[in-house]
């Protein structure tokens, strides 16, 4: 019963949006109907042609996520776990911070030219962040009594930082990467519409010259199926490594 | 109805009933009565030989934190398997002496030793005959309880010690459980196992009862010394509760300006309860004591505000 009120607004939505198409009052080349949509994601994925420009993103994304994430983990372990590091590094990397990724996308053009390192580039850096800043905080915020009971049991080195410190970072960790991983996708998104021979971003840029609004539309409703893939893959992170944490059997409980 | 649950059951409705069977209440040292403990808690280990508490001494130990004087010279000798008490006003620095003899801190001046020798430890300070437990269980909430249990044992037996140590804790049970689900009591519980399970020789208590309900408290000061007199360790407790302080220790220390103010040997037939003859002497004499002192001018400080100090 409640599954059905949640789901009642978007369908009334719908079903009042191609009334609208069919009788004409909304001009298909604002907004095409629901079913033309529809019919050109069929056509599109019968094709084949829809399938090559996902997986092109996906991997564009993923790779630059991969990129990006990573070299922010090691650098937000390093500058949280050492305060030498943390000097040395991280007022240099909160500056940069305050640099909108897409504000580089004049220099980047000029760097990598308009090929794939330039997309790869962009969201590794769209990615670097959040993932960063949170992991940094995730071993700053470690409870200090867990790392001076563990230490006084005899736990020193790489068994502290697996048993006690990384689990307890993990919480934030997991915050920062379902953040850059919404923030992944807006990045694409731009990089691939400036230029591409492939993609999401490519077919719709390329369907608009044609004024094909469906196949538009069809690529911005991908957009959202897709960022909304990666956040289910996130949570399902996080509900697997943080099962211990009350937080998330509480959420578990509800769902 | 079993004598234990019958003692249980007088101090929770704070009536005074004599000792049932006074001449069952001498324990022999070093052969507990066993089933006094089984009856509660059952043991699945059949008794290991007791390892023998380790002898403590300290000469002149002071501490300070920054311009605040917290200990002065601390003179202390604590016999092996000796049960020891430390109990004084918030502030006086009764952890921090717990800290210094666990080498989580350091001492400005003067020195521990430990079976007439200065400390063998590693580099951190930490001796691995000593286990501390905090007024937090500490338990690591990603691990499970067995898991906490095993931290820093070898992979190899070190799920069926713990589970060993579980047992004797009455927890076996709850082996597979999250911390989380657990109630107060039974994390310290589990955090008394973490304790045991490496066969301590100086087991060292920093209030690890102050949060716990009255009921609760009573009966993990119940396991605390059956399994004292099972293992033969050198205890010693921090507390601010006087009763409590009595319930246990063989010696009853009271720290006031920074010094040991008052060391009071407590004689009492074991286990002890709050009806028997002598313990409201004890109690009252060691009242008046605290209570006489001035408050120290630290006093109004929150109690672990010299922990959170090292910590930052």
């Amino acid at each position: 019963m409640r599954r059905g009120t949640a789901f009642a607004l978007p369908a009334v939505v719908l079903i009042a949006w191609e009334l609208a198409s069919a009788s004409g009052w909304l001009s298909t080349r604002v907004l095409p109907a629901p079913l033309a949509v529809l019919r050109a994601f069929w056509t599109l994925s019968l094709s084949g042609e829809i399938w090559h420009h996902v997986a092109v993103s996906t991997w564009r994304a993923l790779s630059g996520f991969a990129l990006g994430g990573s070299l922010a983990l090691v650098l937000g372990l390093l500058t949280g776990s050492s305060r030498a590091a943390e000097t040395l590094l991280d007022s240099t990397l909160q500056m940069l911070r305050n640099i909108p990724p897409l504000a580089l996308i004049p220099l980047v053009i000029l760097w990598f030219g308009i090929d794939e390192s330039a997309k790869l580039f962009l969201v590794s850096l769209g990615v670097f962040f959040p993932i960063y800043i949170n992991t940094f905080h995730g071993i700053r915020s470690v409870d200090k009594g867990l790392i001076e009971m563990a230490r006084s049991y005899g736990l020193s080195g790489w068994p502290l930082y697996r048993d006690v410190i990384l689990p307890g970072a993990l919480p934030a960790i997991l915050v920062g990467v379902r953040f850059s991983l919404g923030f992944m996708w807006v990045i694409l998104i731009v990089a691939e519409t400036i230029s591409a021979q492939a993609g999401i971003g490519y077919m719709t840029m390329n369907a608009r010259e044609f004024l094909q609004t469906d196949v538009v539309l069809v690529g911005i409703l991908l957009y959202a199926l897709l960022g909304k893939l990666a956040d289910l893959l996130s949570k399902g992170l996080e509900r697997w490594w943080l099962r211990w944490h009350p937080g998330y059997q509480a959420a578990d409980a509800r769902a | 109805m079993h004598p234990y649950e019958l003692e249980l059951e007088a101090v929770a409705l704070g009536t005074l009933v004599p000792p049932v069977n006074e001449t069952r209440r001498e324990p022999v040292r070093g052969q507990p009565r066993a089933a006094d403990a089984a009856a509660k808690f059952p043991l699945t280990l059949d008794d290991e030989p007791a390892s023998s508490g380790t002898a403590v001494a300290t000469r002149s130990l002071s501490k300070s934190y920054g311009q605040r004087r917290v200990l002065a010279d601390i003179d202390l000798r604590i016999a092996p398997g000796e049960f020891v008490a430390i109990v004084g006003r918030s502030g006086c620095g009764k952890s921090t002496l717990l800290r210094l003899l666990a080498g989580l801190d350091d001492a400005d001046a003067g020195g521990i030793t430990f079976d007439g020798a200065t400390r063998a430890q590693d580099l951190r300070g930490h001796r691995s005959d000593t286990r501390i437990m905090f007024q937090e269980a500490r338990l690591l909430p990603w691990k499970s309880v067995v898991d906490n249990v095993a931290l820093g044992l070898a992979a190899k037996d070190g799920r069926q010690r713990a589970l060993d140590a579980l047992a004797q804790v009455g927890l076996v049970e709850r082996a597979g459980d999250w911390p989380a689900v657990l109630s107060g009591g039974q994390r310290q519980r589990v955090a008394l196992a973490r304790a045991l399970v490496h066969a301590p020789r100086l087991l060292l208590l920093d209030e690890p009862l102050g949060a716990l309900d009255a009921l609760t408290r009573i009966e993990m000061q119940r396991l605390i010394e059956s399994l004292w007199q099972r293992h033969g360790f050198t205890a010693v407790l921090v507390t601010h509760d006087v009763s409590e302080a009595i319930a246990l220790a063989d010696r009853v220390l009271l720290i006031d300006e920074h010094r040991i103010a008052f060391d009071q040997r407590i004689e009492l037939a074991r286990p002890r309860s709050r009806g028997q003859g002598g313990f409201a002497q004890h109690e009252q004499r060691l009242l008046d004591r605290v209570l006489t002192a001035p408050p120290s001018t630290v006093a109004a400080e929150p109690v672990h505000a010299d922990a959170d100090e090292v910590l930052s």
